[in-house]
């Protein structure tokens, strides 16, 4: 590997005096002169009609500046309920006040007067034709009745004699499973590669299961806010704390009928997002609205409790799955039927099923997954969307294939594995990965292969991949007349993206760290850029910033052969100097020497610019293992060891990748464990942090990270994305790992205590 | 409604306020002093963001009405410093990588401030044990609980220095 001097390092973040000074803004701490408290009035119920909102007693109250419904919205677009509510928790009109106390009871005095409908809340009840339709009656084939379908849409085409016979029998099939329909579905999507049917008939082990994942709230530390302000030009400000300032710039835009050009979106710190701060949600529309009708700035902040309410978690799901091997531990075959939990609006990250395939050779798969619409909030994206949740049953069934051949898992997933140029069923062939390798380092880390246990205690495995995305983003570079470097651009920072971005340009610069600066810009200023989400920062916008410190070096290099009027080539950029190779008398000039003439050159001032949007990248993959010790009599899970590698392609900031694998891992051990949002006929039972339950520094041990690189062809300097690999297999590590102390499989997470007694008390134990 | 007469200091700086009694420290801290350091992560005193100290004890200030403080000396994230000189615990932060989003930082740092000062030789397992009452969605606290643990001995060796 090359030898690098600024990126490669554990070098502090560029954010890092204002993160614990306390200097750092996030979208609460902004406070316009004159500014408004703004409160949402939220549904009451989870599904009922809306039959009357009086809003007069509340307008009465000293203080209150404005009160808005869906009336108030002219672009016409939904912004609130105004006939039925979906879900409790569903936005019915907002208030506007002088002091965030009586924005609060104003919302208080606003009656609004119900019906009931019945309700749903579980996927299974929800498909069948008995439960209570929330958007229409409209139903979708299940899979017996789609293989009918596509067989008789194949047979019209076939013009050959022989086949009016099949097709008499397949309609006559087709009557006869006149149930295998749903409702209530938001979405579907299908996928067949070769015959799971021969797959399964040719295979020794059949396992086939059911599994259950809770939808979980992302939990950043921050709640929604945003502040907006109109002026009487009908420009709009909005300050926010969002992953994507351009994606809120065209989402208000989208909502409100605003031009582009009017919005002006002034991205704050943000306090931890992973998925659920991206587009428009919770607080940016009502924020703009109360502003345009007061006349004054308007910050509306949502509780802890309206997070859970109203926020948009990551979706739950059932899943069915089937696996199918031989005895020498080939697998064959592996079907999925999936009902995603939509919640009240389309969405959920249904595509995702395919994600039970993982990282080996399967020749036969078929996947079947559906979108379910429930009476709850709407879902989005969480850390690998739809990711943790697909391999959680993948990973689950190869376990119990490996134990029911006598095979160790680390090496029956070794043996299954792709390597470079296999095909990715489904997909494409496999680039240049690291997945072997991965495994092997975690197995290695964690003394797997001469593993010990004591009674109650055992060990488990599990790997989960993700590739990251990447979006469009711009970037400029500048060099001052000081010879220091100053980066311009418009992505959002969360967890050192800014620092690893100014590890590039210093590198590619030759300039020491601290002399590269990095400034964000708001959307009428910064050129446009990729929200952050995906894993695509580091790898989108450190490539564009890449390119735009190689054009900056290029205009240096030009500059330098003006000045000391010899030839390009003649030049080395070295210690953030150039020198002139070959000559007698040895010849250097400095980026700032430079910097101060190009002021007075035709060309102008050193400004590099890069631009870039689309580039594939490689797949990661994030191997975990954990030792467990389960108390038999209690349930309890005490976890001893928890170990993660993860192939990163290249760590630009070693400590900073770190925390990403140990942050992901362990939110994907509370997903396992702990996080639940419940549910009953009145809405959501548990919207606090008390009964909503995240890890604290005193249930885990330290989780030790392993950093793996294989380098990604297109990544900057081979970088991949890190952020949401670590999270797609903790889920099974954790299940597996209870498998192996006690015997008893929770398939219905989170593996709770009393699941595990329950679990043991059916063993007979 | 009826406000009251609130007397106490804030990072040793004196304050006399008119503060209706509703009003939480928090609140007060944020709103009318413009100290925006302390967060408010969910403002039932679950998660720790809005940690301060009260003579010296480790208060979640959203629990704490700004009526209550009268009298009391109040610290929060902007008075740990002294000009451009950190206090141990902000280095190791930085150092160690203890902070992600960073929304969580300031009550961690005031939390762990607190403790380490009743308890300068406190064990791993102790200030995990201490530090429970701070979320931080981000790191996994591992290298959180590694930063405090670093800022403990600098702690130390300052006060053996002393």
């Amino acid at each position: 590997m090359p030898e690098y001097s600024v990126v490669g390092r554990r070098l502090p973040r560029v954010d890092a005096l204002e993160k614990v000074t306390g200097a750092a803004k996030y979208g609460a701490d902004v406070h316009p002169p004159g500014m408004l408290y703004g409160k949402i009035v939220r549904s009451e119920y989870p599904h009922a009609k809306i039959l009357h909102i009086d809003t007069t007693e509340a307008e009465l109250l000293p203080g209150v500046r404005a009160i808005i419904t869906q009336a108030d919205v002219e672009s016409g677009r939904k912004v609130f309920a105004s006939d039925k509510v979906l879900y409790s928790g569903e936005p019915i009109a907002a208030v506007a006040a002088t002091d965030s106390d009586i924005a609060d009871e104003a919302a208080g005095l606003i009656k609004i007067e119900y019906e009931r409908l019945p309700v749903v809340q579980n996927v299974m009840e929800a498909i069948q034709p008995t439960a209570p339709r929330l958007h229409s009656d409209e139903t979708k084939d299940g899979p017996s009745r789609r293989g009918i379908r596509n067989r008789l849409k194949q047979l019209s085409l076939d013009e050959s004699e022989g086949s009016s016979e099949e097709i008499r029998t397949l309609e006559t099939e087709l009557e006869t499973l006149e149930e295998d329909v749903y409702y209530n579905i938001s979405a579907e999507t299908h996928t067949e590669i070769g015959d799971v049917e021969k797959g399964f008939a040719e295979s020794d082990i059949v396992v086939e299961n059911t599994y259950t994942i809770p939808r979980v709230h992302q939990t950043y530390m921050e709640p929604h806010v945003s502040v907006a302000s109109a002026d009487s030009s009908g420009k709009v400000t909005v300050w926010a704390s969002t992953q994507g300032p351009f994606a809120i710039r065209s989402g208000i835009a989208g909502t409100l009928g605003i031009p582009l050009g009017k919005i002006n979106v002034i991205p704050t710190i943000m306090g931890g997002g992973f998925g659920g701060r991206f587009g428009v949600t919770m607080t940016h529309v009502p924020a703009v609205l109360l502003s345009q009708k007061t006349g004054r700035p308007v910050r509306v902040q949502v509780t802890r409790k309206e997070e859970f309410l109203d926020g948009r978690p990551a979706p739950g799901c059932v899943i069915k799955m089937k696996t199918g091997a031989t005895k020498s531990g080939g697998i064959l075959a592996c079907q999925a039927l999936a009902f995603w939990d939509s919640g009240a609006v389309s969405g959920a990250s249904i595509g995702s099923t395919i994600r039970v395939r993982g990282v080996y050779k399967i020749p036969n798969l078929k996947v079947d997954a559906y979108g379910v619409y429930t009476n709850k909030s709407g879902t989005t994206a969480y850390r690998a969307p739809g990711a943790p949740q697909a391999i959680f049953a993948a990973e689950s069934q190869l376990d119990e294939i490996a134990r029911r051949i006598g095979m160790d898992p680390v090496e029956f997933r070794l043996k299954n594995m792709r390597e470079e140029g296999d095909m990715i069923p489904g997909g494409s062939q496999e680039p240049v990965i690291g997945y072997k390798e991965t495994l092997k380092a975690v197995a290695d880390a964690a003394g797997w292969w001469n593993r010990d246990k004591s009674h109650n205690q055992g060990w488990g495995v599990a790997v989960g991949d993700w590739t990251n995305g990447c979006g469009p983003g711009g970037v400029y570079v500048s060099i001052h007349e000081d010879g220091s470097a100053r980066i311009f651009h418009g992505s959002m920072d969360i967890t050192g993206t800014d620092t690893a971005i100014t590890q590039i340009v210093a590198e590619i610069l030759t300039l020491p760290y601290e002399r590269v600066t990095i400034t964000r810009g708001d959307t009428d200023s910064a050129p446009y850029a990729t929200g952050s989400g995906g894993s695509v920062v580091t790898f989108t916008m450190g490539n564009t910033a890449k390119l735009a410190a190689e054009d900056t070096r290029r205009r240096i290099l030009e500059l330098a052969a003006e000045r000391l009027n010899t030839e390009i080539d003649n030049f080395e950029l070295r210690d953030g100097k150039i020198f002139v190779n070959g000559a007698d008398s040895p010849k250097s000039i400095s980026l700032g020497e430079l910097a101060a003439f190009s002021l007075n050159t035709r060309g102008g001032p050193i400004v590099g610019k890069g631009s870039f949007a689309q580039q594939s990248s490689t797949p990661a993959l994030a191997a975990q293992i954990a030792k467990v010790e389960v108390d038999a009599e209690t349930g309890r899970i005490k976890v001893l060891k928890l170990v993660s590698s993860q192939d990163v392609g290249f760590a630009i900031n070693p400590m900073a990748v770190e925390g990403q694998i140990e942050g992901g891992t362990v939110q994907g051990y509370a997903w396992a464990i702990m996080e639940e949002m419940q549910y009953d006929q009145n809405g959501n039972v548990n919207p606090g942090l008390v009964d909503y339950r995240v890890p604290t520094s005193a249930d885990l041990p330290t989780v030790e990270s392993v950093i793996v690189e294989v380098p990604a062809p297109n990544g900057p300097f081979g970088a991949k994305g890190v952020g949401e690999p670590p999270i797609t297999p903790t889920l099974a590590t954790m299940s597996n790992a209870v498998v192996d102390a006690v015997g008893v499989r929770v398939n219905d997470l989170p593996i709770k205590p009393e699941k595990i007694v329950a679990a043991l008390h059916n063993n007979g134990n | 409604m009826k406000k009251h007469l609130v007397s106490f200091t804030v990072n040793n700086d004196q304050y006399d306020l008119l503060v209706e009694p509703r009003k939480t420290l928090l609140a007060v801290l944020r709103d009318s002093i413009g100290l925006t350091g302390t967060k408010e992560g969910c403002s039932t005193g679950d998660c720790g963001a809005c940690t301060v100290t009260v003579d010296g004890k480790s208060v979640t200030s959203c629990l704490m009405l700004a009526a209550s403080a009268n009298g009391k000396a109040i610290k929060t994230i902007e008075g740990l410093s002294s000009g451009s000189s950190l206090h141990p615990l902000q280095h190791a932060f930085i150092d160690k990588g203890g902070y992600q989003c960073g929304f969580c930082t300031p009550g961690f740092i005031m939390a762990s401030k607190a403790f380490l000062e009743e308890n300068p030789n406190a064990t791993e397992a102790e200030v995990r044990h201490a530090l429970g009452g701070n979320i931080c969605r981000c790191t996994g606290y591992t290298k959180i609980i590694e930063a405090v643990m670093s800022a403990a001995e600098l702690m130390r060796s300052a006060r053996q220095a002393r």
